[in-house]
């Protein structure tokens, strides 16, 4: 059994390669993407000359100017529909959600018009754009500033859904998600922001939109997760390795439409699968693929496959007891997927 | 800027294909023709012929359910508004929308959803777009007064106000938003009033009146070509018909609906354009013959264009994922 990088990432020791966090590699992409494409243009809540509450657009208005990068009024809804509007016209908006707990107030404008707006016009509009959002628990930000609603956005056709793990994809994503002519809702987990580093290229790289990775080969299970989760469930299977159980972690990286291909495949070879996620337990991703490989991958199983969430509580409390029992740790991941295995 | 015989004349044409197109989509509806339900706006004709006469292709529009005369004027062709009403193969939706969602890219109709006051926000993006490209085309959003209660529309018009967009902002006041009487959802009369707030002038005009409310869109779009931002004109109104052709509109009185139909707009502008000598009795003919032809065509082609095929349903959700 070994450790690997993400499939699709160089080698670290590649010349053109950096060590960047999450947010580093976002910023990094944002700039070369606005250099690359003068269609592209930010718009959000602090974003210009503040750089966004995490300084995700650090040095963009400074070098792309009050037409590109925009201070927007505290709007979500104008946001993200009045883009669709910029979008049909022959620009490429990338409107932010500052915190994923305001989503709601955009959700006509990414569901009926952004998501539909191909489909509903037989195909005369299209509507490029990379709806950027910042999600996530484990930061204490409490009941209203914790929120990963991506499930919502799952059932939206016509959505690409986006949640990278680490920095490569989150680069390699981004570019892809700005050089297609799909809506994508682009989610970056603020508690890997910061905690997770990794080895980025200097170079133009895209990473392909609907395509998961397997992040790590084993053969007794496989755990799918994505996200901040990722990050968790390749902890527990580190431990899970020095008690000789071999994980197969696949990172889904794109939510919808996922990539159901890469999924059965591991599950044909280990016959087992743990579903890690964060938000709700019921309807929630787990809800979808243990569904998903219960019809198309029924034959293979040797065991129910499994489902490790936070509970139904509305989202992670305040209170640092509490909030400390709401998101799966990798012990909690380690023990599901034991109890898979010894099924 | 007076306005000339011959703009009058357009007008005229736009103000009969309107009403005569509306008033034979409302029987072919009832004939079962088509399925589903039709928005008549018989009796406002003026609140969206006199905006959209004169536009460019690459100005934009954003529409309701009620604006049929607004596309028509802005350039679609009735036979593709009458292959979209019977959901057919030729509808520039091929079928996918519902009834009075028109859209037509080469005219710039952005095919709309039903959510009320929806388009007003995207066109609003449109224009953000333009000022970002540097370009002078403009925008005309048309809702009813039903719409302005939804927070959304305030939204469009105070981030145009910030930007100072080239956004004419068209409320439709036609007293009733399905049933709802407007006492119920506005708590202000003219709803012009309502620019102040935005940092744009607004004005309440007789929607009724062809040539005014023509001057006063063109003095708006005058004023948004130039940069110097958005308008919004409040049009008095009122639907002659249901909210749409399942409603009996049981809930507004008959006097009411009388006291409008006396004020119809189209032969009141006809009136103005004979006293003037600007069109004769023959002329009228002509025009109204001319119509009819192609109303005919139009419906021949729709009813010939034949329903999208079932394999269709699951085209256009995506584009290419790489
Ligand atoms: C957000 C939303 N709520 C409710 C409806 C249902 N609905 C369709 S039209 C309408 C009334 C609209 O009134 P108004 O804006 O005045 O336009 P009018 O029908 O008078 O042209 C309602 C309630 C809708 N389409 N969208």
């Amino acid at each position: 059994m070994k450790t690997m990088e993400p499939t699709t990432a160089p080698p670290a020791a590649a010349p053109d390669v950096k060590t960047m966090t999450l947010i580093e590699a976002i910023t990094q992409g944002l700039h070369e993407e606005m250099e690359r494409d003068e269609r592209i243009f930010l718009i959000g809540e602090d974003i210009a000359s503040y750089g966004g509450v995490f300084k995700a657009t650090r040095g963009l208005y400074e070098k792309f100017g009050p037409l590109r990068v925009i201070d927007s009024p505290i709007s979500e809804n104008f946001l993200v529909q009045g883009m669709v509007g910029a979008a049909i016209v022959g620009l490429i908006p990338s409107p932010e959600i500052q915190f994923d707990d305001f989503i709601s107030l955009a959700v006509d404008g990414i569901v009926e018009h952004a998501a539909k707006m191909r489909y509903r016009s037989g195909g005369m509009f299209t509507c490029p754009m990379v709806i950027r959002c910042c999600c996530g628990a484990a930061v204490g930000g409490g009941l209203f500033h914790s929120q990963f609603n991506a499930s919502w956005f799952m059932h939206a056709p016509g959505l690409v859904v986006v949640a990278p793990s680490n920095p490569y994809d989150a680069k390699g994503l981004l570019k892809s998600a700005f050089r297609g002519q799909n809506p994508v809702l682009y989610y970056e987990h603020k508690r890997l922001y910061r905690t997770v580093k990794g080895p980025v290229p200097q170079h133009d790289y895209t990473v392909p939109l609907g395509k998961a990775s397997v992040v790590r080969e084993g053969s007794h299970v496989t755990v799918v997760s994505y996200a901040l989760m990722l990050q968790r469930s390749l902890e527990a299977a580190e431990k899970l390795a020095a008690e000789g159980i071999e994980v197969e972690v696949i990172d889904l990286r794109t939510l919808a439409p996922y990539d159901k291909e890469t999924i059965l495949a591991s599950v044909e070879k280990t016959a087992r699968a743990v579903v890690v996620y964060e938000s709700s337990r019921t309807m929630g991703v787990g809800a979808e693929i243990g569904a998903m490989i219960a019809e198309d991958g029924f034959s293979f199983l040797d065991a129910p496959v499994r489902r490790v969430s936070p509970p139904d509580a509305p989202q992670e409390p305040f209170a640092p007891v509490l909030a400390d029992q709401y998101l799966p740790d990798a012990n909690r991941i380690a023990q599901a997927i034991r109890d898979t295995v010894a099924y | 800027m007076p306005v000339s015989n011959d703009e009058l004349r357009g007008l005229y044409y736009y103000a009969n294909l309107v009403r005569q197109v509306d008033e034979r989509c409302r029987r072919l509806f009832k004939q079962g023709r088509f399925h589903g339900t039709y928005f008549s706006a018989v009796g406002q004709e003026a609140t969206v012929v006199g905006p959209c006469y004169g536009l460019r292709p690459d100005d934009v529009i954003g529409i309701q359910h009620r604006e049929i005369g607004a596309v028509i004027t802005k350039g679609m062709p009735i036979r593709y508004l009458m292959a979209q009403l019977f959901a057919r193969q030729d509808s520039p939706d091929k079928g996918k929308s519902h009834p009075c969602h028109y859209g037509w890219k080469p005219a710039g109709i952005i095919t709309p959803a039903s959510t009320i006051a929806a388009q007003t926000v995207i066109v609003t993006g449109c224009a953000l777009a333009w000022k970002i490209q540097k370009k002078d085309n403009v925008t005309i959003a048309f809702v009813g007064e039903g719409a302005t209660s939804n927070g959304v529309w305030h939204e469009a018009l105070n981030f145009a106000g910030v930007h100072k967009l080239a956004c004419v902002f068209v409320v439709q006041d036609n007293l009733w938003a399905e049933s709802v009487p407007k006492r119920l959802g506005v708590p202000v009369d003219n709803l012009s009033e309502r620019a102040r707030a935005y940092g744009f002038p607004g004005v309440t005009i007789d929607g009724n009146d062809m040539i005014q409310t023509y001057e006063t869109s063109q003095e708006a779009i005058r004023r948004a070509r130039r940069g110097d931002g958005p308008t919004l004109i409040e049009m008095k109104t009122y639907r002659w018909y249901g909210h749409s052709e399942i409603d009996p509109a049981n809930y507004r009185t008959q006097e009411e609906l009388e006291a409008w139909k006396k004020k119809d707009p189209v032969p009141r502008f006809e009136r103005v354009l004979m006293e003037r000598g600007i069109i004769d009795e023959a002329y009228k003919q002509s025009t109204l013959q001319k119509i009819e032809r192609e109303i005919e065509e139009a419906i021949e082609f729709a009813e010939k264009s034949p329903h999208p095929d079932p394999s269709s349903l699951m085209e256009d959700v995506y584009a290419p994922l790489a």
